[in-house]
């Protein structure tokens, strides 16, 4: 077992506290010194300029122009600017601020070779899905980071591949591709900047192009400009979402003040600042194929007993009200608790974006190294989501007799809540209280280190006092809602709160669980799946995937149809509209709409229409009697 | 006054066709456009419409080289492309700001596909006019002419009125057709042997129309549409009596606006303004000769039934005008337009140019025939179609608003105007909504190839409690509003169960 080095157990604060407030600054700082310099070769060729050159290529449909000249000057530009950065950045731990997120030791060297993708260019992410949580910190899955990184526009493959993501700077420099080498796309990215700017000088704002199954949407946020290219079948709206929320993780990492460095130097160069952070927008681009709170703007919450869950909470508040601004301990990307200040709400993108940010830099977690390393001893092999009862339960076994003594990092950095305030950082404190499990304390206060790892250590002391670890972990070994075990009619089992959410058949042992694990053959009435959303609680919970929805690649057709089926039903002009029934050769879907709640559910094609209805109340009675179990009651202004 | 009833149409519409194989040298970007509307924009304007549209057709074919750009959305307009012919674009731009603004893609794009074969079918297609006479001067006038009659079509007032939501129960590119007995299809079919036998010549067909619908026809499908359309706008009786109201999608702008034959004319002469205030138009217009097919109140009933126009011109040394020729995409044939009408009835005769010997002497001949063989069956058919004709609102179902569309045949059939104005706005706008998502998938089908396969239901319940349903099996369609209906998912189905076994004989039963 890797033996974590004292250096390891140290706090990650370092200079770096507000590292990234005083590389802004810093940047605000040098931009001067950086103009002038510029100014000296670069003085005529000021962005107007530049971008009309571009619309001059544009209008003679010569769109793939060698930047020529001025990418010359680009980087010229942008390696004085490499040296300050560095220079700036030396003093500093690269994972300090959590966002250079280099990969854990052991594991960095072989995840890269493992990335296998699709003929047509998507990447194939086995075994990593919604319920099955667990193994996405094993070998055999997908894995952040960017891929193709040689490719640029002129490459074939590059063409090919199915979603392409884009954010460049109004002048045209790009910032982040999701597919190729940022600098050899710096031609494709001043195109994408001509067209919008373009539509802009026309006085107006150009949103999608269309092309057979292609679609180009952009999105313009001040200085920065978005884009994606996909042929996904996806709606517009989802994409724009997508975009948005591409947008908020930057923010999420830099703040919105980068736009005065913008204001400051129109051609000011992005990338330094986002030096590492591939893996965190890899993977969210990555969860938009299957983590449905990018397009319920929701989230979700791992499935407990009232008391536990009561009994987390209760010491979130208690630390909450020590000038904690919100207290959150997830489980994955599940909620467990989550506690906010007086009057503060967090929104559920806000959520999205920093569960992702933090789970996506393996800075954040030292400890999934050494769980990995247990669960190499026990010789098991993880290639599926089948295999995923067995890892926990090989876990457990090693975690019964380390957790006491697993030395966990803990980080502090700073980060911005988008939805909350987009032109401040809040810092994070956040603690792996084991694999799966973490704790995120934020702060407006950038030396509150040390109280919040007090606060940490009282949390993490009434967590095992309580048994909340312990219900946690077997939270996730029994899974969520399964639609074979829809009661059978309403009201008899309204009572029923012993089980596991409500069934008294879930409380076999464990090992007789797992046998049939992940079996599922389907509900009543032909039923595969269903989601529902609490419209005030801000949160969902779905089913566990049962047959045929069984691999990788049925979940996400089934999340695309649902995502489909969401834009559908909210039109920004006429929406939300109240029932939506459809019907293709893949599923028939089912979608309720009322003041309180929305209903998704997916069925076999050729189920029965009034079955299927029945049904669909059925799971709606189902959920309200477990309400208190599924979801965070109390944790909004609303009280359910 | 010509100049503000000028920008009140500008600010609705651009339209523009260029050729992607011309004008490719710096200083010669004027040449490429082959048509702009409004005319009087200025260069820099329309070069810059141009410009962006084959910019983003470049820019799209990096990703989708078989299918460059349909539709850019800004947020204040939409810009349709149609690929007319191999480069040669058509892109309308539309102004999204008005509340009546809300399109659909490929309703916009079916008027590019019917403006662009409706010229094709009298002039020829764009690019062999272009090779004919290179300077463009010849196709820049053609396409001027025509496409200004044809936006006639759509003006009401001053203003164009395109097909927006309202329309969302139509198809435009489709055959409406009438439904007869067994008997009198016996009748037609007979007739249609007699007419056969007048022309004289194998080559001939015959279009045979009761009011606005079809009745037979031996035209192949493309040409079918293509004359069924250029009938129902200039032909039927509705047609030449300009005035009388018309339920048919063709004539809509002339609907709403209530147009009598002067307020047409007027309406006519806000687009002549466009064109005579801007004289400089490139190559030259008085030059040449035009023909211009579209141009209103130019076809009348002559005393002998057959309808006569001076569009084509006078014969050489007479004063008699000129027959109307067509080109008939499935022979490339030039062939000559011969139509009958007698009351509600409108018979066409198409012969082939080369069969008719001494040109205009020949075709007396022919109509000679046809006054003295067909005249009686053609007076029983209108009487037999007449007697069982349920009028204006004989397709009416009560209780639904739908459009029947058969893909294969190119026929449809829908709920009276009159019928699906009485639905709300919000119905209407939730169906086109629904319709555009429904044209997505089935292009995406196509472009998989799989086209006729899609078998798809969506049942909408809408937040003003309407159901909006569409329903795509084997390549035909059923798009329908139940207002009334009750608030159950299960009473929609069954309303549509019930009006495809009597409407469709069962085709979207399950």
């Amino acid at each position: 077992m890797a033996d974590l080095s004292d250096d390891d157990r140290k706090p990650k604060v370092g200079p770096s506290t507000d590292s990234i407030d005083q590389s802004l600054d810093a940047i605000e700082n040098q931009l001067s010194s950086i103009s002038v310099v510029q100014s000296e070769f670069d003085s005529d060729l000021d962005t107007e300029e530049a971008s009309s050159s571009n619309q001059d290529k544009l209008a003679n449909g010569l769109l793939n122009g060698n930047p020529g000249a001025d990418s010359n000057v680009l980087e010229d530009l942008s390696s004085v600017w490499r040296n300050m950065s560095e220079e700036m950045e030396a003093p500093s731990s690269p994972s300090s601020s959590g966002y250079a997120a280099e990969r854990g030791s052991n594991n960095a060297s072989s995840s890269r070779d493992i990335g296998i993708e699709e003929v047509d260019g998507e990447i194939v992410e086995i075994g990593n899905s919604d319920s099955f949580d667990g193994v996405s910190d094993s070998q055999v899955q997908w894995l952040p980071g960017k891929r193709h990184g040689n490719e640029d526009d002129a490459s074939s493959s590059w063409r090919k591949r199915k979603k392409h993501f884009f954010i460049l700077s109004h002048s045209g420099k790009p910032i982040y591709s999701r597919y190729g080498d940022e600098h050899k796309l710096a031609g494709f990215s001043a195109t994408l900047q001509a067209i919008i700017s373009f539509v802009e000088n026309g006085g107006d704002r150009v949103n999608l192009v269309r092309a057979g199954k292609h679609q180009v949407v952009f999105l313009v946020k001040g200085p920065i400009y978005l884009a994606c290219i996909s042929c996904t079948e996806e709606s517009y709206q989802s994409l724009k979402g997508q975009l948005e929320l591409l947008y908020g993780q930057m923010i999420l990492i830099l703040t919105k003040s980068l736009n005065r460095c913008f204001e400051k130097n129109p051609k000011f160069d992005m990338t330094p600042l986002l030096g590492g952070t591939d893996t965190v927008f890899s993977s969210l681009i990555h969860s938009f194929s299957w983590n449905p709170a990018n397009f319920l703007h929701a989230y979700t919450c791992l499935p407990l007993a009232y008391v536990t869950r009561q009994a987390a909470s209760a010491i979130l508040q208690d630390v909450a009200d020590s000038g904690v601004v919100f207290a959150i301990l997830m489980c994955k990307h599940k909620v467990i608790s989550l506690v906010g200040a007086q009057k503060a709400s967090l929104h559920p993108d806000d959520m999205l974006l920093l569960s992702n940010f933090i789970m996506s830099s393996e800075s954040f977690r030292q400890l999934v190294i050494e769980a990995g390393v247990a669960f190499e001893d026990t010789d098991v092999t993880v290639n599926g989501c089948a295999n995923f009862s067995i890892f926990v339960l090989a876990f457990l076994h090693v975690a019964n007799v380390s957790f006491g003594v697993a030395r966990t990092s803990e980080s502090f950095s700073p980060i911005c809540l988008p939805r909350y305030n987009p032109m401040a950082f809040l810092h994070a404190y956040v603690h792996y209280l084991d694999v799966d499990t973490h704790l995120i304390l934020l702060t407006t206060s950038s030396d509150a280190f040390h109280h919040l790892k007090d606060c940490r250590v009282r949390i993490e002391k009434v967590l095992l006092e309580s048994n909340v670890l312990n219900e946690v972990q077997r939270s996730m070994v029994d899974g969520g809602m399964r639609v074979e075990d829809l009661p059978a009619d309403h009201g008899s089992h309204s009572g029923a709160v012993s089980a596991h959410l409500g069934q008294p058949g879930h409380t076999r042992e464990p090992s007789e669980r797992f046998a049939e694990a992940f079996i599922g053959v389907g509900g009543p009435a032909g039923l595969w799946h269903f989601m529902y959303r609490s419209i005030y609680l801000d949160q969902y919970v779905s089913s566990e995937f049962s047959s045929p929805v069984n691999n990788r690649q049925q979940q996400k057709r089934l999340y695309r149809a649902y995502q489909k089926l969401y834009a559908s039903m909210h039109d920004k002009e006429i929406g939300p509209h109240r029932t939506q029934f459809r019907r293709d050769e893949n599923y028939v879907l089912l979608c309720w709409v009322t003041r309180d709640f929305e209903l998704y559910a997916a069925f076999d094609p050729l189920a029965d229409k009034a079955l299927a209805i029945k049904t669909c109340n059925r799971v709606c009675q189902w959920i309200k009697n477990i309400e208190n179990e599924i979801f965070l009651l109390g944790a909004s202004a609303f009280s359910w | 006054m010509g100049m503000s009833a000028a920008s009140s149409v500008s600010e609705a519409m651009k339209l523009c066709i260029f050729d992607l194989r011309r004008g490719q040298h710096e200083g010669q970007e004027l040449d490429k456009i082959l048509y702009f509307f409004p005319a009087d924009l200025p260069f820099p304007t329309q070069l810059s419409v141009i410009g962006l549209s084959e910019g983003l057709i470049t820019f799209t074919r990096i990703f989708s080289p078989e299918a460059p750009c349909e539709v850019i959305e800004a947020e204040k307009h939409s810009h349709v492309f149609y690929e007319a012919e191999r480069d040669i674009w058509m892109v309308m731009v539309v102004d999204k700001s008005e509340s009546e603004a809300i399109w659909r893609t490929a309703s916009l794009r079916s008027i590019l596909k019917e403006v662009h074969s409706l010229f094709v079918m009298f002039h020829g297609s764009i690019r062999a006019l272009l090779d004919r006479e290179p300077s463009g001067g010849l196709t820049r006038t053609h396409l001027y002419y025509f496409i200004m009659d044809y936006l006639s079509d759509f003006l009401s007032g001053k203003k164009l009125h395109l097909p927006n939501f309202c329309d969302s129960l139509k198809e435009r590119g489709m055959v409406q057709m009438l439904t007869i007995g067994r008997e009198a299809a016996l009748e037609v079919q007979s007739l249609v042997r007699v007419l056969e036998s007048c022309a004289g010549c194998t080559q001939s067909y015959s279009l045979i129309m009761f009011q606005d619908l079809l009745v037979s026809t031996t035209l192949s499908p493309d040409d079918l549409i293509n004359l069924f359309t250029y009938t129902v706008m200039r032909l039927t009786p509705n047609a030449l009596s300009a005035g009388a109201s018309s339920w048919s999608y063709l004539r809509k702008g002339i609907t709403s606006s209530n147009a009598s034959g002067s307020s047409l004319t007027s309406s006519t002469s806000v687009l002549d303004c466009y064109y005579s205030s801007q004289d400089t138009s490139p190559g030259g217009v008085r030059s040449y000769q035009v023909v211009r097919p579209l141009q209103h109140e130019k076809w009348s009933k002559g005393k002998d039934g057959f309808l006569v126009t001076d569009i084509w011109g006078t014969e050489v040394g007479s004063l008699s005008p000129s027959s109307p020729t067509i080109w008939l995409k499935q022979t490339e044939e030039r062939m000559y337009l011969c139509a009958f009408q007698h009351r509600s009835l409108t018979i066409i005769l198409f012969i082939p140019v080369t069969s008719v010997h001494n040109g205009e002497q020949g075709l007396s001949v022919v109509k000679q025939q046809i006054l003295e063989n067909a005249s009686s069956k053609i007076f029983k058919v209108e009487e037999k179609l007449s007697r069982g004709w349920g009028g204006e609102n004989a397709y009416h179902v009560s209780g639904y608003r739908y459009l029947l569309v058969d893909g294969d045949r190119c026929i449809s059939r829908a709920s009276p105007p009159g019928k699906v104005l009485t639905l709300t706005k919000d119905s209407l706008v939730v169906m086109s909504k629904l319709r555009e998502e429904v044209d997505l998938e089935k292009s995406r089908a196509k472009c998989d190839g799989f086209d006729c396969e899609k078998d798809q239901e969506i049942c909408i319940r809408a937040k003003n409690g309407a159901w909006v349903i569409s329903r795509l099996t084997r390549g035909k369609e059923l798009y329908m509003v139940l207002e009334k209906a009750n608030e159950t998912l299960l009473y929609a189905s069954e309303a549509v169960e019930k009006f495809s076994d009597r409407c469709c004989s069962g085709v979207f039963s399950l």
